[in-house]
């Protein structure tokens, strides 16, 4: 069965909006790969980030709003995350934690390469997502999702990905 | 839970509390139920390691939050390999066999959890023919292995994925639901007149107090081009195509998109695929009755979720 459904970003957040957002989570088929444009440029210009374990030294793992980056993980059992994430992983996949600071209250997205869990922590809690859903097809792009915040410092979890690397792309929406 | 009555161990081999006029299920004699083996069960369920890049557990796709269903319309395994069907929610599994849409043969939820671990059609946590792989990622951690000899003291604490199987069916027999408005007999007028419809309507196959009859059945006509031909993909019967079976309508309100596949995106829209039409106020007094089916506590029940220790320390 291919996938039948890929939301894009108008989509998604007009589907937020009306009615939960239903997303089928699976890769299409693609023959080439596609740049995503607009907010998501920045995607195909990645930096490079060795992503914290643990949340004493995640200032040093800080990846700025709008600036996609390719994050270097740890295996699961080494990674101290600040809080239990809701999809902690096993053993054998890996994670880490990345600081990022928003400057102004909004809608913010975060974009990854793979389907890792993710969690984003404000003064020691959790906010809440928002929406998510695909990115555009054959971007890269894997999974998008999309919190409220308000003007801070925060440490962005990544958990349970199968590759000791992934993707990731912070963006205020408009 | 309010109104619960602890029903002891009758019959064999169960434990948990029950509402009073709700019989406890039938629990397998080689597989009694333990507070050990149900607390081993439930950290396994969460254990993303019974997957073969350790990205996916049982509670990847069934999130108690949606009454442990999975909110999207399909869920891809470890491989990329897109889901073939919506994840069921899960609440009083352990009265249900057969077990899953539309496979008579999983009868017992021991013998299902090997579907989605080492399942291929589709590829789930990946891990056939790697089953001991498990067992090896397992056997490393010591509170793993303490839980294990406490939850089968028979067996001297091995690990493998025989006994990964025993616990996790130990811990969703636990997964019960009956706090619903419905069972409180504490329902809204309009939903009271929901049911009244409902009865007539709906209640021949959504029937009894798990609102399944638990065969199979086909909605229309077959459709010999539909990628999924249920039933008749395991009993080879034409007369069985487009058959699946009864789903249980408890937090049905949780567990959208609906449908064996997902595809009806609203409640409203499930209703409609049944096939009689409703005005808006029956369909309004219809959805009011499935809204009171919804059973929040299960939702939030700790013993349920996610587990933040093991053997005393912090996971």
């Amino acid at each position: 069965m291919r996938l039948t459904l890929v939301l894009g970003l108008s989509a998604l957040l007009a589907a937020t909006a009306a009615a939960p957002a239903y997303a089928q989570d699976g890769a299409p088929a693609c023959t080439a790969p596609v740049a995503p444009e607009g907010i998501l440029a920045p995607w195909s210009t990645p930096g490079q980030i060795v992503a914290a374990t643990n949340g004493a030294q995640v200032n040093a793992a800080t990846l700025a709003i709008g600036q996609a980056a390719r994050i270097s993980l740890a295996p699961t059992p080494d990674v101290h995350y600040v809080i239990q994430p809701e999809k902690p992983g096993g053993s054998v996949s890996h994670g880490g934690l990345v600081a990022f600071t928003v400057p102004a209250d909004g809608a913010y997205r975060i974009a990854l390469g793979s389907p890792a869990w993710i969690d984003v922590i404000g003064d020691g809690r959790p906010a809440l997502s928002t929406a998510h859903g695909h990115g555009p097809a054959c971007s890269g792009i894997r999974k998008m999702v999309d919190f409220s915040l308000t003007k801070g410092s925060y440490v962005l979890q990544i958990s349970a990905n199968g590759d000791p690397q992934t993707a990731v792309l912070i963006v205020r929406l408009p | 839970m309010a109104g619960l009555a602890l029903v002891g161990t009758a019959p064999a081999g169960w434990i948990g509390p029950l509402p009073k006029g709700i019989a406890p299920p039938a629990v397998p004699a080689d597989n009694p139920m333990s507070a050990a083996r149900i607390e081993l069960g439930r950290r396994l369920f969460y254990d993303a390691d019974l997957s073969r890049d350790g990205t996916v557990a049982c509670a990847t796709c069934h999130e108690q939050k949606h009454a442990f269903a999975d909110g999207n319309i399909t869920h891809p395994g470890v491989t990329g390999e897109p889901g073939r069907r919506n994840v069921p929610g899960l609440a009083n599994v352990a009265w249900f066999s057969p077990l899953t849409y539309a496979d008579p043969r999983q009868t017992t939820l021991e013998a299902q959890v090997a579907v989605p671990v080492a399942g291929t059609h589709p590829v789930e946590m990946g891990m056939t023919g790697h089953e001991g792989d498990i067992a090896a990622r397992l056997d490393k951690d010591a509170c793993y292995r303490a839980m294990f000899a406490q939850a089968f003291p028979g067996g001297h604490g091995q690990i493998d994925f025989a006994h990964v199987r025993l616990a996790i069916a130990s811990f969703e027999r636990t997964m019960t639901s009956y706090g619903s408005a419905w069972d409180r007999t504490q329902m809204s007028p309009q939903a009271a007149q929901g049911a009244r419809r409902f009865a007539r309507d709906c209640a021949a196959c959504h029937q009894g107090p798990r609102f399944t009859d638990l065969a199979f059945h086909r909605i229309g006509p077959a459709d010999p081009a539909a990628p999924d031909q249920g039933l008749a993909e395991i009993t080879r019967q034409p007369a069985d195509a487009g058959k699946f079976r009864t789903p249980s309508l408890r937090n049905v309100t949780l567990t959208g998109p609906w449908w064996h596949d997902g595809s009806a995106r609203s409640l409203d829209a499930a209703v409609t695929r049944h096939g009689k039409a409703y005005a808006p106020a029956e369909m309004a007094a219809l959805l009011a009755f499935l809204d009171a089916l919804t059973d929040r506590e299960f939702t939030q029940r700790p013993a349920l979720g996610l587990p933040r220790m093991a053997c005393g320390k912090l996971l």
